[in-house]
């Protein structure tokens, strides 16, 4: 016989305030099978927890009921209550008379009355409940860390600074990311490959990093804790055991014309080429695309060129090279994939709906460009050793015209959001273009300067008061060529009357995007992501770092727009985070996780199709023969995260939520109704 | 005629099956047939009499044919997709079953009654069904046919459902369903209700009440409803089998319009297309929660 002790809450005024906490002790006394049932001022205080473990003690409680807040506030609080006064923890349960009642009526009676049936359904539930316990599984202390620019690196080198080991994924040939094209940064204007070189080596020299540039995760299985991920990696065409990075082949191969991926087109590469010259790892790759010999093999004729063979003095350059695939096991992995600039003008990797700024001209016109083709002129290492020159003739431009806002803020083109980081940025270019460029004009369109950040406003204020960059409230309408010159055509919103320039260079601050292909990355690792392909996180303010698939993490731009100490500081809490997670010897998980009934399941699965975690396997049931009767549905219970969507999906009913049964919710639905 | 009898003997021949399942004269119309030599493969029937759905033959469950040995059987384009949602919910295996499509122009509104197939005398499932013959299949027997052009009372009657108020209509399934009688006909002839135990039995708790008044009927029409969302192959064997003359094809047909509306999905006959209701997508906009 079921003895249940139920505890009313009044919260201070917060529930007391509306309803008769008394009068509901009272009505839930009377309950059949409710051994006792009070109320108390402050239930989660000391005093009312020793109610309570007196209560269990006294009265040998089978289960509790605490109408109080949300279980999301205090369950924790309760079940430990009732578990150290010897009750199993997953007994006791909370009925929501707070959120679900006093907050959100204003009629004592009724809100009483409802408090009442609130508490008795949750009384027939946990009649119904059955002792759980927690499920504990193992950790694998070695994280994976995907994406090597400054966020991957910062979350590589925390971790294995704390301890654990790291493998490092790159999909590019060498490691430093978005940031190892940036000339300087802001607001202080320090260099950038200064800052991250430095840390790039540290990450190479690590003896707990494994770095894997050149490479790609393939697919992930398991779960926190026990994750099995295969990554490719993509054949480089060098043998890195041979290579000594001396640049001998680079030099050697004839087909130098290419457009630098790093250099975003304004610089050229050999076909065999190590990206930048701080690249790491220092090793060549071949671009097989455009690779003389390989284009010649791919058509079934000879080997047109040797040439890098023969300059090769290790002979690490091998063609025959195939993708190989390597599988890590890790407890923890961390997403920091990045991002990607709008490409105006341009097919948007899938995304149909974002179009626009045609009247641009970028992609036409050789002198409109984009951010980050500005900061590859500005950069020392730059194409033209940090001169700012004009791409169609090599002039060096009188004016040049900044506008903010190409992509982002303007839902009729596709993106509502700000990207962030340009108002800082696009100041910064009119600061080190008038650095570099003195009688230079530098004029910048705006919608609004966004400069909220330590040293930000100062930074910007400094362009505009100190280093003489005109900045005009407005947007642009149209630019065109008109001999030499780009004619930039817009309204000044501010002065009331259209505004004209004409431009030696335009440079477009286009909005940040994630990276392509990240849409099939998150369904790899189960995790959700906004319609624009930005990683959720699992709660905006308290849990920033966090996904909804448990031990995975995300940190800088592919959550949301990001600048550098953003990515930087989201990367050291996903450390810190996972971490946390490698501190432990077991993992503890809630055991509200589904089970199947194999004596029911039909064995349509269903419910594997629908599991969003893939917790669901098959499983084979066999007589005492060995003979396979029916193969039926099982449930991982490490990777279950409790989401209930199979149960919702099985249509036999063969799939139950422990803690949540059928028959529990049945009883719960009784209780309203009778 | 001849072509499927020669066919079915070549495949017992062979081995390649040990029973075609197929349709021959009965005592009232034609009847399933499970042909295993020659003699009875030289019974074997197809013409518009041929309603019934063989699809459920292929169900493990049903022993007294699962003992018979690797089947095959003959297929209409309905039973095809049938078949084709049995190898999807991995109840069949592709490679374990022989497939005869046969060419269909639709089968008798009456089989029973007999006759020939005309605009009146068509079921009205055919009047809609734009498949002649079937890509699931190892072999296809038949002459090519025509469609009948016929209007579809069935999508009328369900257009003037539509225009009802919710209290007419809720009135008129009341009256509908009150006939019921919990047979559960169009449960065993429905070829994607194989369950081990139906929802419907079960009784800790019992969703669905199992006595037969309003209530009860109610909730079990909802549950198959609700079941066959995405998954009915509209091969109009529940209403064929109803012996109250229940409409259930106004209710399946309502639920395949509304699923074709939501998600764009047809049942069809090819096995690697998921259907809906087996399906989560992280990029599902789910613009229909508010």
């Amino acid at each position: 016989m079921a003895r249940i002790g139920v505890f009313v809450c009044h919260c201070g005024e917060n529930i007391g305030r509306t309803v008769d906490c008394h009068a509901v002790a009272e009505a839930l006394g009377q309950v059949p099978g409710v051994a006792h049932a009070v109320d108390y001022k402050y239930m989660c205080s000391d005093p009312g927890q020793q109610l309570i473990k007196a209560a269990i003690a006294e009265k040998q409680l089978t289960g509790v009921v605490v109408a109080a807040c949300s279980p999301h506030m205090h369950e924790k609080t309760f079940r430990r209550a009732a578990s150290s006064a010897g009750l199993n923890p997953f007994t006791c349960e909370m009925a929501n008379v707070r959120e679900h009642c006093s907050w959100i009526h204003e009629d004592r009676a009724s809100a009483t009355a409802k408090a009442i049936d609130l508490s008795r359904m949750m009384v027939e539930k946990v009649k119904r409940n059955v002792p759980l316990s927690t499920i504990r599984i193992p950790v694998t202390r070695r994280a994976l860390v995907i994406g090597g620019g400054i966020a991957g690196i910062q979350a590589a080198l925390d971790i294995a600074d704390g301890g654990a080991e790291v493998v490092l994924v790159e999909k590019a040939p060498s490691i430093g990311g978005h940031m190892s094209q940036l000339s300087e940064t802001f607001p202080t204007l320090d260099c950038s490959q200064c800052i991250l070189t430095p840390r790039m080596v540290e990450v190479y020299q690590h003896p707990r990093i494994r770095l894997m540039s050149w490479s790609e995760v393939e697919s992930v299985e398991g779960y926190i804790g026990n994750f099995k991920v295969t990554i490719r990696k993509k054949a480089r065409g060098v043998d890195e055991d041979k290579c000594n990075g001396c640049g001998a082949c680079t030099r050697a191969c004839p087909n130098k014309r290419i457009p630098s991926e790093f250099d975003c087109g304004l610089g050229k590469r050999p076909a065999i080429y190590v990206p930048f010259p701080q690249a790491v790892p220092n090793l060549p790759v071949v671009d097989r695309a455009r690779c003389t010999l390989l284009i010649a093999r791919s058509k079934g004729k000879k080997d047109a060129c040797m040439k890098c063979v023969e300059a090769c003095q290790r002979g690490a350059i091998d063609f025959e090279q195939k993708d190989r695939f390597v599988t890590e096991e890790v407890g923890a992995i961390v997403v920091a994939t990045g991002y990607q600039l709008y490409e105006i003008g341009r097919d948007q990797g899938g995304r149909k709906d974002l179009h626009g700024y045609g009247e641009y001209g970028y992609g036409t016109i050789p002198d409109v460009i984009d951010g980050m083709q500005f900061e590859r002129l500005a950069s020392a290492s730059g194409p033209t050793a940090g001169r700012i020159l004009r791409p169609s003739d090599g002039r060096e431009p009188r004016t040049i015209v900044f506008l903010q806002c190409v992509g982002s803020r303007d839902p009729a083109k596709g993106i509502e959001y700000c990207s962030k980081i340009c108002c800082m940025y696009v100041a910064k270019h009119a600061m080190l273009y008038r650095h570099k460029e003195n009688g230079g004009r530098a004029v910048v369109f705006y919608m609004d300067i966004r400069a909220a950040g330590k040293g930000y406003d100062e930074f910007t204020r400094r362009a505009i008061e100190e280093e003489g960059a005109e900045y005009v409230r407005g947007r642009v309408s149209r630019m065109y060529r008109d001999g030499d010159v780009i004619k930039v055509v817009g309204f000044d919103t501010l002065g009331g009357e259209p505004f004209g320039v004409d431009a030696d260079m335009v440079v477009l601050a286009t909005a940040m995007r994630p990276q392509p292909g990240i849409e099939s990355l998150a369904q790899k690792l189960s995790v959700s992501y906004d319609r624009h392909g930005f990683i959720n996180e699992a709660h905006p303010k308290l849990r920033p770092v966090e996904t909804n698939t448990a031990g995975v993490f995300v940190a800088g731009a592919c959550q949301a727009p990001r600048d550098i100490p953003d990515s930087v500081s989201m990367a050291s809490a996903t450390a810190s985070k996972v971490l946390g997670l490698f501190s432990n010897e077991m993992l503890e998980r809630e055991p509200t996780v589904a089970r199947v009934d194999a004596a029911i399941c039909a064995g349509c699965f269903h419910c594997e199709r629908v599991c969003p975690y893939g917790a669901v396997t098959h499983m084979e049931v066999k007589d005492r023969q060995g003979n396979v009767l029916k193969v039926v549905a099982d449930v991982n219970p490490g990777v279950c995260q409790g989401c209930g969507t199979c149960v919702a999906t099985c249509p036999s009913k063969s799939v139950e939520l422990q803690g949540f049964t059928d028959e529990q919710v049945w009883a719960q639905i009784q209780a309203f109704l009778g | 005629m001849t072509e499927l009898r020669e066919l079915a003997k070549k495949l017992l021949a062979e081995g390649a099956a040990k029973v075609v399942i197929g349709w021959e004269e009965g005592p009232r119309g034609v009847r399933p047939a499970f042909a295993t030599d020659a003699a009875a493969a030289d019974r074997l029937v197809f013409d518009a009499r041929c309603a019934h759905d063989l699809a459920p033959y292929l169900d493990r469950r049903r022993v007294h044919v699962a003992k018979l040995g690797r089947p095959a059987v003959v297929v209409k384009p309905c039973d095809a997709r049938a078949v084709a949602g049995l190898i999807r919910e991995t109840q069949v295996k592709r490679e374990d079953v022989v497939l005869v499509g046969v060419r269909c122009g639709g089968v008798l509104a009456d089989p029973e009654a007999g006759g020939t197939l005309s605009a009146d005398t068509i079921a009205d499932r055919c009047r809609t069904c734009d498949s002649r013959e079937t890509a699931l299949a190892d072999h296809v027997v038949g002459t090519p046919v025509e469609p009948l052009a016929a209007p579809s009372r069935r999508d009328a009657r369900v257009a003037e459902l539509d225009a009802m108020t919710p209290a007419q209509r809720w009135a008129f399934w009341q009256g509908e369903l009150a006939r019921c009688t919990r047979c559960n006909a169009c449960r065993q002839v429905c070829p994607l209700c194989y369950c081990d135990r139906c929802m419907a039995d079960k009784t800790q708790p019992q969703w669905i009440e199992s006595s037969p008044h309003g209530r009860g009927n109610l909730s079990w029409h909802l549950l198959r409803a609700i079941h066959l969302a995405g998954r009915c192959v509209d091969c109009g064997e529940c209403e064929r089998a109803c012996p109250s003359g229940i409409p259930l094809g106004l209710i399946t047909r309502k639920v395949a319009s509304v699923v074709a509306d939501r998600f764009g999905h047809k049942p069809g006959d090819d096995p690697a297309v998921p259907s809906p209701i087996g399906t989560w997508r992280s990029d599902d906009p789910q613009e229909f929660i508010l």
